[in-house]
């Protein structure tokens, strides 16, 4: 289980830095932590759990690493989610709506947004992960096996300078 | 001009005599214009997957800048979306110009610069000469610096030359330059995106993303009010700096060779000047692949499937992302105040950028408002570094190749010496004279920059035709859009001038 939970760190963490953006900038100018801490816990808590769900496929190959459209996919069902979750967290927890107007308008807009959010996370995601599962591989067989198709990439690209 | 081999056919022999690398006179070169023969060498295997990551990173962090997160959105608020076909064209264009630069550069391991010189070596010059004239001005890191100060309070000249120095001690400490500017510039244009997917999120509406992206497909629509001396020359700068302007798409050719990508695998790396003693000896000129072989064209259409992706998903989809984004961020700020649509009108760069900081801080929270001012001194960074790097690494190259007596120093002391030298120029300039540039030569720069664009594209339709051999030139439908690019820049930039009198704003 333990094995399985620390490949999904990397897909977790990028999930929960975009939602933390927010939040962290809050609280660096100055604005009530309290306000901050919820915005922050309603964006980054989804995010980092499809994050890291999204990075256990990847990790154990089901989605193939490094290439756009299955982390497109996957995000099209997952922001939309992430961010109604999101809504309604902020909304009961500092009073208002709980939900959004028009709930499908809202999840459309957001599938839309999911396409740019896709980019950014596989971007960030390909540049952590490597360097995660080269500190976890020795007591981490699963994450040795990740690690060793990354390894694997990097000696063609390296034999191809040559 | 000298003419190359039939097509299709290498030659052997006769390399020039006097050249650095050692070329045995039974050596199968291909020849290009006069100046010396390429060896021929094998061309490397394409990345095994369509992976992620590629030199395409700078083209994003120059070309996402100004005209994606202020110019194309200030067009919107006073055209309506529908102004938005002309963005599609400009993107689609230079998507179309990227895949032609690389095609050289991977194929030769040469920058751009050397294949004009190929062509016609006051070309190659032209080029020299407009990167000092157009890109020494340190004026492209205000908007980003007055974003910070804005967020911080600290005088935006002092936040522009401690970046000025860092950018200088860092890019100099750097042991393989490209390495670690590719690293920094993915996680920091990971987080734009990142970030501006998340704010766009929050703070827009499915009818502003709807209208925006129906609005790419009027095609023909061109209100009358643009159609004056006060708006025409905005939009024809705006088309110009949708995506990467000026020399950008040049320089990427530099940054696809040291990224190893095809034939630029037998070129070594740029390293910083701490490590200046490291760097193998550069050749004096590329290197082609026997295009007669059939195994080395499928490696070919490896690589081009590669770049293919880089410049689709990677450039026109992060610029379309970001441009999008930044549009429904500022019809979403509008509605929350109209002061934002006069100040954009106004042209008040600055003061509309903070107006639409303040709205979102309105509509979702102070730190919507920040986040905003971050973003925008984010691409302010990202587009200074890649700037730097870009223009030191041009103008080193065609030093190094045809200033007499360059080659007694290394890549990396030129590097050096046209990054400090331009970094100290920006210090100057910022601490006593005008930014931008002297007032009087402002239209001369501006002009010179869309210029740039028109020429290059001449460029490439020259170079790539006339230089490469015949299974690896371009197609006619390529050549075709490469030369409505030449057309579209320079016939507007002239029909601009002529006809009210003014070049692009």
């Amino acid at each position: 289980m333990r094995d399985r939970l620390e490949l999904a760190v990397p897909g977790a963490v990028v999930g929960a830095v975009g939602g933390l953006v927010a939040g962290v900038l809050a609280a660096v100018v100055g604005q009530p932590y309290a306000w901050a801490a919820t915005v922050s816990l309603g964006l980054a808590v989804p995010l980092g759990v499809f994050g890291g769900v999204l990075g256990l496929l990847l990790g154990s190959g089901r989605v193939r690493m490094g290439v756009f459209a299955p982390v497109a996919l996957f995000w099209l069902v997952g922001f939309p989610l992430a961010r109604l979750v999101g809504e309604v967290f902020t909304g009961a927890v500092l009073g208002g709506r709980v939900l959004p107007d028009d709930v499908v308008g809202f999840l459309a807009y957001q599938g839309i947004v999911s396409f740019g959010w896709s980019l950014g996370f596989l971007w960030l995601h390909e540049r952590i992960a490597p360097h995660w599962l080269d500190r976890v591989r020795s007591g981490n067989p699963l994450a040795q096996r990740w690690f060793e198709r990354y390894a694997a990439h990097a000696r063609v690209l390296r034999a191809a300078r040559r | 001009m000298d003419t190359p081999n039939p097509p299709g056919q290498l030659s052997g022999g006769d390399a020039t005599p006097g050249t650095v690398a050692p070329s045995p006179s039974s050596e199968r070169v291909w020849r290009a214009g006069r100046l010396e023969p390429m060896p021929i060498r094998k061309l490397p295997d394409a990345p095994p997957s369509v992976h992620v990551l590629g030199p395409t990173v700078f083209l994003v962090a120059l070309g996402v800048g100004m005209g994606e997160s202020y110019m194309w959105p200030r067009l919107v608020l006073l055209f309506g979306p529908e102004i938005r076909w002309l963005f599609l064209i400009g993107v689609t264009l230079q998507a179309v110009v990227m895949l032609e630069m690389a095609r050289y550069a991977m194929a030769t391991g040469e920058s751009i610069f050397f294949g004009a010189a190929r062509v016609f070596k006051p070309i190659m010059w032209f080029f020299f000469t407009v990167a000092i004239l157009v890109y020494i001005w340190p004026g492209h890191l205000s908007a980003g610096a007055a974003a910070l100060e804005e967020m911080t309070g600290v005088p935006w000249t002092v936040s522009a030359c401690v970046g000025l120095i860092l950018v200088g001690v860092v890019f100099s400490l750097a042991k393989v330059i490209y390495n670690l500017l590719e690293n920094v510039l993915s996680l920091l244009i990971g987080l734009l995106v990142v970030g501006t997917a998340v704010v766009a999120a929050m703070v827009g509406t499915w009818s502003d993303v709807v209208s925006t992206i129906t609005g790419m497909f009027h095609f023909g629509y061109f209100p009358s009010e643009a159609l004056s001396a006060t708006w025409f020359p905005i939009v024809v700068g705006s088309i110009a700096f949708a995506g990467p302007s000026g020399m950008q798409q040049m320089w990427y050719t530099l940054h696809l060779r040291d990224s190893g990508a095809g034939m630029g695998a037998h070129i070594p790396a740029v390293r910083g000047l701490r490590h200046a003693g490291e760097e193998e000896q550069m050749p004096s000129r590329g290197f082609m692949f026997d295009t007669d072989d059939a195994d080395e064209m499928r490696k070919w259409k490896g690589w081009r499937r590669w770049v293919t992706f880089d410049a689709l998903l990677l450039f026109w989809g992060v610029t379309m992302l970001v441009t999008v984004s930044f549009t429904v961020l500022a019809q979403a700020a509008s509605r929350q105040s109209p002061n934002v649509k006069a100040l954009l009108e106004s042209g008040e760069r600055e003061a509309a950028l903070n107006a639409m900081s303040d709205s979102f801080a309105a509509a979702g929270g102070p730190a919507l408002g920040m986040v905003f001012l971050g973003f925008i001194a984010l691409i302010g960074l990202n587009a200074t570094l890649g700037l730097f790097d870009s223009f030191s690494r041009g103008q080193a190259d065609m030093t190094y190749h045809f200033v007499r007596g360059a080659k007694r120093f290394r890549m990396s002391h030129l590097y050096a010496g046209f990054l400090w030298g331009v970094i100290v120029f920006g210090i100057l300039v910022l601490l006593f004279g005008p930014a931008d540039g002297p007032g009087a030569i402002l239209d001369v720069l501006a002009f010179l920059s869309t210029f740039a664009m028109g020429a290059y594209c001449v460029v490439l339709l020259l170079v790539n035709n006339r230089m490469l051999p015949k299974p690896i030139r371009p197609r006619l439908a390529t050549n075709v859009i490469i030369g409505f690019g030449a057309v579209f820049y320079l016939g507007m930039l002239l029909y601009s001038l002529v006809r009210f009198g003014v070049v692009v704003s």
